[in-house]
């Protein structure tokens, strides 16, 4: 048996997360904020449409998606406290008037018929963006202090992609025309546009880094 | 997308027929179907197996909860979209506090499942998508614009309906000696106490300061009640079809006197029934 008494390293070895991250509170409260607000939007929207779409098995998914994302709603709520922000309503805003005609284009279509664009608007273009920003915010926290987001980002994640997978399939099997496949383009195109003037993803500029280095950084 | 969504557009596929609930009640066939060779028969009569419509019955009342869920499914999700988030107090577009907002999520999810689960059930007691008609009386409880009024008439109407009907088949399947139906009922009757208790919650919270805005919710529920109450096929008489589940309904939050309020709604509701049959026989019979 191990001498209980020996001295341990507090960090085992296989135990590889570092301190430094790449978020300050105050910018992890903004981000947080952000992502509180989309996931409001599309909570709300994905209940609105039930009752708007005749195909059942959609009908009950969307349903059921609905849920998931007030949930992370939910968690990122309980989180702005944690994040000295006493006021949750106060950052709970969009990034920027862009990232509202985004998301006034994407909960417009009503009409039954309109289901692939429903779909295209959530599941090709806003699902994709979330699990990108989310992934690099999951990537780039601080491992050690951020613990408790990058917490509720694994279980975010988890729930976002199960959700992609899920919508890109009812997609593939509603798309069954040249009409419809066009459709699904022009419509997803639109989106894809607004969200670009938006900042290019859910939390605005930034929300997944820049890949560019600078002229500095070059000659550094 | 609009805020409020008539119940006229609800979007369904080929397989479902919706009929007026008052065209069904005013069918002077119904008169037909009462009358028995020298039976005065009161009600429709409750459901055991011993009776010998009892499959035809169960399953007509299987459909009817499927389609139930649905408008459930469809009430809780309008209610996420058609409100905006704020103290309750604001001009305009009524507000909701967040957190009801995401009760109604989760009662999303939870009628959802509910839907799936009767879907199979119906399969499974033979029956298919469409077989019985559709009647939106539930789905135009879940339309109220004042949050509080759509609550009460949603989940402590509705729901609490469903909690009777859900216990009514749950006992049924017991009896019937078919205990997947029981295993399933149950699980659905965890979740309505759960949604009912969500509806009393909240019905106290956000009329807490506003004693004239409850007395309005409960008197909406009441008329719910009792267009629920079908005519007499929930209550408490022997020959209901659908009891009241007074031990449920009280984990629920409803109160003693509350129940006997609406167990003499449903006696009010099936006289008033038994009258128009009586009408509408006289008029078939000329």
């Amino acid at each position: 048996m191990a001498d209980p008494k020996k001295p341990r390293a507090p960090f085992a070895p296989w135990d590889r997360r570092e301190l430094p991250g790449s978020f300050t509170v105050e910018e992890t409260a903004r981000r947080v904020g952000h992502y509180k607000w989309i996931e409001m939007r599309l909570f709300e929207v994905l209940g609105g449409w039930v009752a708007t779409v005749p195909e059942l098995d959609v009908k009950l998914r969307l349903g059921t998606h609905c849920y998931h994302h007030a949930w992370h709603a939910e968690l990122w709520h309980k989180r702005l406290p944690e994040l000295r922000e006493m006021n949750p309503d106060r950052l709970t805003v969009p990034p920027n008037d862009e990232m509202v005609a985004f998301v006034d284009a994407l909960t417009e279509p009503e009409a039954p018929e309109l289901t692939i664009e429903k779909l295209v608007g959530v599941y090709r273009v806003l699902i994709p963006a979330k699990v990108a920003a989310y992934t690099y915010h999951r990537n780039n926290t601080s491992t050690i202090t951020d613990a408790p987001t990058i917490r509720s980002l694994g279980f975010i994640l988890q729930d976002e992609v199960d959700d992609w997978r899920d919508g890109e399939m009812m997609l593939q099997s509603l798309i069954e025309t040249e009409d419809e496949l066009q459709r699904a383009i022009d419509h997803q195109r639109k989106l894809q546009g607004l969200l670009l003037a938006a900042g290019g993803g859910i939390a605005g500029p930034g929300s997944i880094g820049e890949s560019y280095v600078t002229e500095e950084e070059t000659h550094a | 997308m609009r805020k409020s969504f008539p119940v006229e557009d609800l979007a369904r596929d080929e397989r479902f027929v919706r009929v007026p609930i008052m065209e069904r009640i005013n069918d002077p066939r119904t008169a037909r179907r009462e009358e028995g060779p020298g039976k005065a028969k009161r009600g429709p009569g409750r459901l055991t197996p011993d009776r010998p419509d009892a499959p035809d019955a169960a399953r007509a009342l299987m459909h009817g909860i499927f389609v139930g869920e649905i408008q459930a499914l469809e009430g809780a999700g309008r209610t996420c979209w058609d409100f905006e988030v704020g103290s309750g107090n604001g001009e305009g577009i009524p507000e909701v506090p967040f957190e009801l907002k995401l009760d109604m999520a989760r009662q999303c999810w939870d009628e959802a499942r509910h839907c799936e689960i009767s879907i199979k059930l119906s399969d499974h007691m033979g029956t298919e998508i469409g077989e019985f008609s559709e009647n939106t009386f539930l789905y135009e409880a879940a339309c109220n614009p004042d949050p509080v009024l759509r609550l009460t008439g949603v989940n402590r109407a509705l729901e609490g309906l469903a909690i009777d009907v859900f216990n009514t088949m749950r006992e049924f399947g017991d009896v019937a000696g078919d205990p997947v139906l029981e295993f399933c009922e149950d699980w659905m009757l965890a979740d309505e106490v759960t949604h009912v208790k969500m509806g009393s919650d909240w019905l106290r919270r956000l009329t807490a300061d506003d004693k004239e805005r409850q007395q309005r919710a409960l008197e909406f529920q009441r008329v719910v009640d009792k267009l629920f109450s079908l005519g007499g096929f929930r209550g408490e008489e022997e020959d209901s079809p659908v009891r009241l589940a007074r031990r449920f309904r009280e984990l629920a939050g409803f109160k003693e006197d509350e129940m006997d309020t609406l167990a003499e709604v449903a006696r009010e509701a099936r006289e008033e029934m038994e009258a128009r049959v009586e009408a509408n026989r006289a008029a078939v019979n000329g």
